[in-house]
């Protein structure tokens, strides 16, 4: 199996990610943060990624970077032959994506006399049934992340970065679940996103 | 029969045997409104369904008698070639599950059926957009995802049928490819229908449902049955959903959306462009005020606002759902204290009806009506509250504008995708959906302020339009999300709007509780229920 070229990996993660500073570009791509910033670097001379300032610190997509993505990365799937195999991932993760975001909602808020209310996380029994159910979704994610990585070997982060996110959870940084960066909400809204591009699907 | 029973107003069953979607039915037939003719499989027939993986014995045959019933009551036959009868298959537990089971239209338009509805009703493109309805529903029920129609339903001057054609065939590959195909026997569509409604009680996504919510999961569902009415059968057709009272204040108006031309689901998926309630009295007049009645005889009968879900069909009225309103907040305090005065509940009961928690949210800002204004668009207040903030018209661009401030997420619409966005921003506007899409549901769920439905909005790459003036992205705006206004800049904002309802429902709670001391609100409301609750 070949390892994808670091210039695509960078490339793509701001395709799924958004703008995003360097740290997160490391984390998606598994690269160290100097490689990501070195490669980053290249690509922004290619004109293919901006950097912005101005206290954002963040990097994103040129327009001819996103073209150049959707190129790559359709030419990446056909020669790996593992459009049939990213299709069938991508079905049985629809059908565990409303799953997750009920999870989400029961994790941001609560339904007490009959108004919903933010969850204040001032009930852990309360909690950790959320987190248990986190826990079992992802258990049925697990084969589909394997699935697509066995396909394409780049979407073996997100396993790695699903199970961080929830890790940490589960060892009290609440912020894991849905708020922070690298929360398995965040995490799991990239893979779905990057499954789109990835088929040239459109949204 | 031992599984069946007749949804009119002779059932006696409860909401325990027959769900309470079906037992709403019942009494909306009690109070004589128009409900399309029907029978629900009880929550026991599915009980055994999930016990045995198979429908119980017995059950085809009462569903082949009552279908012979329902065939001769309508002159109508289930997959037949002239005067085709089709149905909808609905799910309906004891408690409420919502969006976590399947929902089946059109049940029963076979090609041969639906090439005979098509020359019945002298509407080709009728028949053939009801017959992707169908497919369609039913593809989504038994693959587990949602098979999308797309743009094949609009039901446009120039809805080719080839693109209806093309959209049917779509369907039927994607089934194919799932190894699944729909039985052209419409009888066995039913048996099948009945049992995929059955299964959804146990998909992973709604058993972790009741697993958060302490629903047990042996409860089980029952399974409505009911004659097809089409809202998008003409012109003069349409859906949608309505309220007796302001869901966001508790004024005495009606309220909610319609959407002409169109069918099911659409109004509360938030992807179609619905209509205010209103401008059903200009286009419907007759179906507005059997509306309007049918609104005021089941808020009498639950003796609170209610909620109820409608379709018309060439002019002609037909209620699917009903149940009570559900308000909180202001509206709540509002309800209660004109329905005590209205003397439709004594004010002890009015007490009762408000949760301390009702308090929290009483004093929600409002946009002040003597403030100056520069109103840049209107829409449909969707969650009270006031917003300020500046515009982002991406996901991307709220998660990253959010941490300088508050950022309002101005979009087309929402998807799940926007949740970040959504989580990130102070408010919401969008251009489309209306009070009961995705945008409005997760504002509401969150309790941020939202307006959507604002008609005319245009939004691009960073910048929005409306009324013929462009603003950038970062222009600071204000929303008010229970007039639905968008305003530029920063106008003053008052909380007192429900001041004159709190301090009467408050005397009312002092005068039972016989303590007149200054004390906070919830302390007081808490002394009535504590008199009016003992123990």
């Amino acid at each position: 199996m070949t390892r994808p070229n670091p210039s695509l990996l960078v490339l793509h993660s701001l395709r799924c990610c958004g703008h995003v500073g360097v740290a997160r570009v490391a984390k998606a791509t598994g690269l160290t943060e100097s490689a990501a910033e070195s490669t980053l670097i290249d690509l922004a001379v290619d004109g293919l990624v901006t950097y912005l300032g101005r206290g954002f610190d963040v990097w994103g997509l040129t327009d001819a970077g996103r073209a150049a993505d959707a190129e790559r990365i359709a030419d990446e799937l056909e020669s790996a032959g593992a459009r049939t195999a990213v299709t069938a991932g991508f079905r049985r993760f629809l059908l565990l994506n409303p799953e997750l975001l009920d999870l989400c909602a029961a994790w941001q808020l609560r339904s007490v006399d009959g108004v919903m209310t933010a969850n204040d996380h001032g009930d852990p029994s309360y909690d950790a049934r959320v987190l248990g159910r986190f826990a079992d979704l992802d258990r049925r994610a697990a084969p589909v992340c394997a699935e697509l990585a066995a396909a394409l070997p780049r979407f073996g982060r997100y396993r790695t970065r699903l199970a961080d996110a929830l890790d940490r959870a589960a060892s009290g940084a609440l912020a894991y679940v849905t708020d922070d960066v690298a929360s398995y909400h965040t995490v799991w809204a990239e893979l779905h996103e990057d499954l789109l591009v990835t088929l040239g699907i459109p949204r | 029969m031992r599984w069946i029973r007749p949804i009119r107003a002779r059932t006696e069953e409860s909401a325990e045997t027959l769900g309470a979607k079906a037992h709403g039915l019942v009494v909306l037939h009690r109070l004589g409104l128009p409900v399309p003719a029907g029978f629900v499989v009880t929550v026991e027939a599915c009980r055994a369904f999930l016990r045995t993986g198979r429908l119980p014995d017995g059950l085809g045959g009462e569903l082949a008698t009552a279908l012979g019933d329902l065939e001769a009551a309508t002159g109508r036959r289930l997959g037949g070639a002239r005067a085709p009868l089709a149905l909808s298959v609905r799910s309906g537990a004891s408690v409420s599950m919502p969006g976590m089971m399947n929902t089946i239209l059109n049940l029963g338009l076979t090609a041969e059926a639906s090439a005979g509805l098509a020359a019945e009703t002298g509407d080709p493109r009728f028949a053939l957009n009801s017959r992707l309805r169908f497919l369609s529903t039913f593809a989504s029920a038994i693959i587990g995802t949602d098979v999308e129609p797309g743009e094949a339903l609009e039901r446009k001057p120039r809805d080719d049928e080839a693109r209806l054609i093309g959209a049917i065939e779509a369907v039927e590959d994607l089934l194919r490819r799932h190894g699944r195909t729909i039985p052209e026997d419409a009888g066995r569509q039913l048996e099948l229908a009945v049992e995929t409604v059955f299964s959804s009680w146990d998909t992973p996504r709604a058993h972790t449902y009741r697993e958060l919510h302490d629903i047990p999961h042996d409860l089980g569902t029952a399974a409505i049955v009911q004659t097809m009415v089409y809202g998008n059968r003409d012109d003069r057709s349409g859906t949608g959903v309505a309220f007796s009272r302001d869901p966001g204040t508790g004024e005495d108006v009606p309220f909610g959306d319609v959407l002409f031309g169109r069918q099911g689901d659409d109004v509360v998926s938030g992807r179609s462009t619905t209509r205010p309630l209103r401008e059903l009295a200009d286009r419907e007049p007759a179906v507005w005020t059997a509306l309007i009645d049918a609104l005021s005889r089941v808020e009498g009968h639950y003796r609170d606002a209610c909620y109820v879900e409608f379709t018309f069909q060439t002019g002609e009225l037909w209620l699917l759902q009903a149940r009570p309103g559900r308000f909180t907040g202001a509206a709540a305090v509002r309800l209660a204290t004109d329905l005590a005065d209205e003397r439709v509940i004594t004010r002890h009961e009015a007490l009762l009806r408000i949760s301390p928690r009702h308090l929290h949210h009483v004093r929600t800002p409002r946009i002040a009506a003597s403030a100056q204004a520069d109103i840049l668009a209107r829409g449909v207040g969707a969650c009270p509250g006031v917003a300020v903030g500046r515009i982002a018209t991406t996901t991307d661009a709220a998660v990253r504008m959010a941490v300088d401030g508050p950022v309002v997420l101005v979009r087309p619409e929402t998807s799940p995708h926007d949740m970040r966005g959504l989580a990130a921003a102070a408010g919401i506007v969008t251009a489309r959906g209306g009070p009961a899409s995705h945008a409005a549901v997760v504002a509401r769920a969150m309790g941020k302020p939202a307006v959507v439905g604002v008609t005319g909005l245009t939004v691009d790459v960073a910048s929005v339009g409306a009324g013929g003036r462009t603003v950038g992205e970062g222009t600071l705006v204000t929303i008010d999300g229970t007039s639905g206004e968008v305003a530029l800049g920063s106008p003053a904002v008052t909380t007192d709007t429900a001041d004159a309802h709190l301090r009467r429902l408050l005397a009312w709670a002092d005068a039972v509780s016989g303590d007149h001391s200054e004390r906070d609100e919830a302390r007081r409301l808490n002394a009535a229920h504590a008199v009016l609750r003992p123990g």
